[in-house]
């Protein structure tokens, strides 16, 4: 027989909302549902690239947000450009992760919320939600806060730029057209760029910008400038960008089939990061240095004036608008990672594609949350500064979990098949986690144990990292795979390998390493929960 | 002559292919098929069905959210009927195309044994 051979394709692909299939209707192109057919010519190349470009774009771009901003600006202004090797380690760590979510997308055709609940159950689930809940809303805040910063720097009081960009981002989401929505975010993330023309104008010593690629600490005491290291990677890398992603991957119904054009977006969007970050980290050292005398970092605002005095009112303008857009493009992407998330796990529609009245419970859930933290920006008297802080420690503790489930999804032969991570793959995956944990164990110390000695912490995580990983690595090591599922597919099918249904696909093997892995994560969230729950109680000395 | 047909407004294909949306998995049709006789309860569908009671609330979310299925609250019961008689046709009528498939391939079959 010579019938064509069927992978288990688009049609019969696993799908939580009918809208997730169909076409793939991008801002700046289309691409049918049907049209799968080799790409050979590289304009037909260049147009399924641009089709397929947006969720790695947008959630790159929309992770450089008012809260980053704020960091990257706080580096440069209190050690110069030293920090801005961090961006040469944090771009390729963030590839790696967007990678395998959008991977999981693509391939399961389910959000990450979703997919943790199928894998790991109500709880794991439970606790991921709640996380991913509550870090949205304190991060909304946050945009809330860079968006008034940002007008005030032209005068609007803050009671009217939050509500108007709250009303803004509803109706930018509730068009009820892929289309439309991505196109906005075009429109932010061109605005967003413009940062990259402002740090060249502002003329920064080339020997100094090359200097600061090697790596070296700051000034100042080890402990702080390791709480600013772990604050610099807790906004780069965050749980919502991993639901966001996954999620936004679906909805622009990206199959399989794309995979290679949906990497292709991640790395654009992790460079387009690199260069915001690094063109605020280098704007803001660059005045600084020109203010002379040293003066603590205050906020965003701040930069947006000491920008205006050093390069003109018109550079500050510009500072200040990008920080608005950037403040706006983060808000909309946090608040539908979340409205993604939920409405995933209670199986009711979820889609850009859809309207208002055909996705109630989607939209309402946007416009709840952003309501709520434009609210909370309006309450008089509210520390700023310290909640920015108090984000950025929170996502640094609660992001190792996310990422942990993450590298054991993405070993899941049932659900990825021949697309299942690699034992490369998973090495470099190790490394970033590995990172995170240690940064994240080591600001929690710090933070619960005061009086402890930066050494002894130092010291404490890395055997705590250590016997974890000898543990973990001992048993990947002597655990054997089975042969790997696309050991006899065709180079075609492997491309176009879709997920099973999820409610046919077996529960996972319950194989040694993921045991291990699930033990050791839950002993390190009762750990760090129970420390910070001292604290709280006052039992810890503080 | 072609005899012309109206075509369908997409917003009501849109509608439509929904609808069928919600009756595209295994375990949902199981469910619907359940109910097809009468209302029942959660737990009723679990034990009828053999299901984890989880993945049954789960696909009950996702009929009602496509309005398959509604939710009526007798006291302190729920309980969970087709919206209407057109969803149990739709059940019967492709139950009754799946079987006619079926009987035209076995006479097929015998009569390509035959001769």
């Amino acid at each position: 027989m010579n019938a064509p051979a069927f992978a288990p394709a688009a049609d019969r692909r696993n799908a939580l909302d009918r809208a997730h299939i169909g076409d793939i209707e991008g801002a700046l192109g289309t691409v049918r549902a049907f049209d799968t057919g080799p790409r050979v010519t590289s304009r037909r190349k260049l147009a399924t690239l641009l089709a397929v470009l947006g969720p790695g774009v947008v959630v790159m771009v929309a992770d450089h947000d008012a809260g980053t901003i704020s960091v990257f600006a706080q580096a440069g202004q209190n050690h110069g450009m030293r920090l801005l090797w961090v961006l040469l380690v944090l771009c390729p760590a963030l590839y790696v992760t967007q990678e395998m979510v959008a991977r999981l997308g693509a391939v399961t055709g389910s959000g990450h919320a979703r997919l943790t609940l199928e894998r790991f159950g109500k709880l794991w689930c439970a606790f991921s939600l709640g996380d991913l809940m509550i870090l949205n809303l304190a991060t909304l805040v946050t945009e809330f806060i860079g968006v008034a910063l940002a007008l005030s720097y032209f005068g609007v009081p803050r009671y009217v730029s939050a509500p108007a960009a709250a009303i803004l981002l509803v109706a930018m989401t509730a068009t009820g057209s892929f289309r439309r929505w991505e196109r906005a975010m075009c429109v932010m993330i061109a605005a967003n760029l413009t940062l990259i023309p402002l740090a060249v104008t502002s003329h920064p010593r080339a020997a100094s910008v090359a200097a600061g690629f090697v790596p070296a600490v700051g000034n100042g005491a080890a402990g702080s400038t390791v709480l600013l290291l772990v604050a610099l990677v807790g906004t780069t890398i965050a749980p919502w960008q991993l639901f966001f992603q996954q999620s936004n991957v679906v909805d622009k119904r990206i199959t399989p089939r794309w995979l290679r054009y949906e990497r292709a977006d991640t790395a654009i969007g992790a460079v387009m990061f690199a260069a915001c970050a690094g063109a605020v980290l280098i704007l803001s050292a660059t005045v600084a240095a020109a203010a002379g005398p040293h003066r603590p970092f205050t906020d965003a605002g701040a930069v947006a004036h000491a920008i205006g005095a050093h390069l003109g009112v018109g550079a500050g303008g510009v500072f200040a608008i990008a920080l608005l857009n950037a403040s706006l493009l983060g808000a909309g992407a946090v608040s539908l990672s979340g409205s993604y998330a939920i409405a995933e796990v209670f199986g009711v529609k979820h889609s850009l594609h859809r309207r208002v009245g055909d996705a109630r419970a989607f939209h309402a859930s946007f416009a709840a949350i952003v309501a709520l933290a434009a609210g909370v920006v309006l309450v008089p008297g509210l520390p700023l500064g310290a909640l920015t802080t108090l984000v950025q420690a929170l996502a640094g503790i609660l992001l190792p979990s996310t990422l942990v489930l993450l590298l054991i999804l993405c070993n899941d032969e049932q659900l990825l098949g021949p697309l299942t991570n690699g034992r490369a793959l998973n090495a470099v995956g190790a490394v970033v986690v590995g990172s995170v944990l240690a940064l994240s164990t080591l600001l929690t110390l710090t933070t619960v144990l005061p009086r402890m000695p930066f050494a002894i912490a130092l010291a404490v995580t890395l055997a705590l990292l250590l016997a974890a990983g000898v543990v973990l690595g001992a048993s990947n090591v002597r655990h054997r795979r089975p042969p790997r599922a696309g050991a006899s597919l065709t180079p075609w099918q492997r491309q176009t390998w879709t997920a099973p249904m999820l409610e046919l696909v077996a529960p996972a093997t319950p194989t040694r390493p993921r045991l291990l892995a699930l033990a050791l994560l839950r002993a390190y969230v009762a750990l760090i929960a129970g420390l910070l729950l001292l604290k709280l109680a006052g039992v810890l000395p503080g | 002559m072609i005899r012309s047909v109206p075509p369908l407004p997409a917003a009501t294909a849109e509608r439509i292919a929904d609808t069928m949306f919600a009756l595209s998995t295994p375990s949902r049709l199981q469910i619907l098929v359940c109910l097809r006789p009468e209302a029942r309860t959660v737990s009723e569908i679990v034990a009828a069905v053999g299901m984890e009671q989880s993945a049954v609330s789960h696909q009950l979310r996702v009929l009602r959210d496509h309005s398959v299925v509604s939710m009526r609250r007798v006291g302190r019961t729920r309980r969970y009927a087709l919206s209407n008689d057109h969803v149990g046709a739709l059940i019967d009528d492709a139950l009754e195309h799946i079987r006619a498939l079926e009987r035209s391939r076995a006479r097929e079959r015998s009569e390509a044994q035959a001769g």
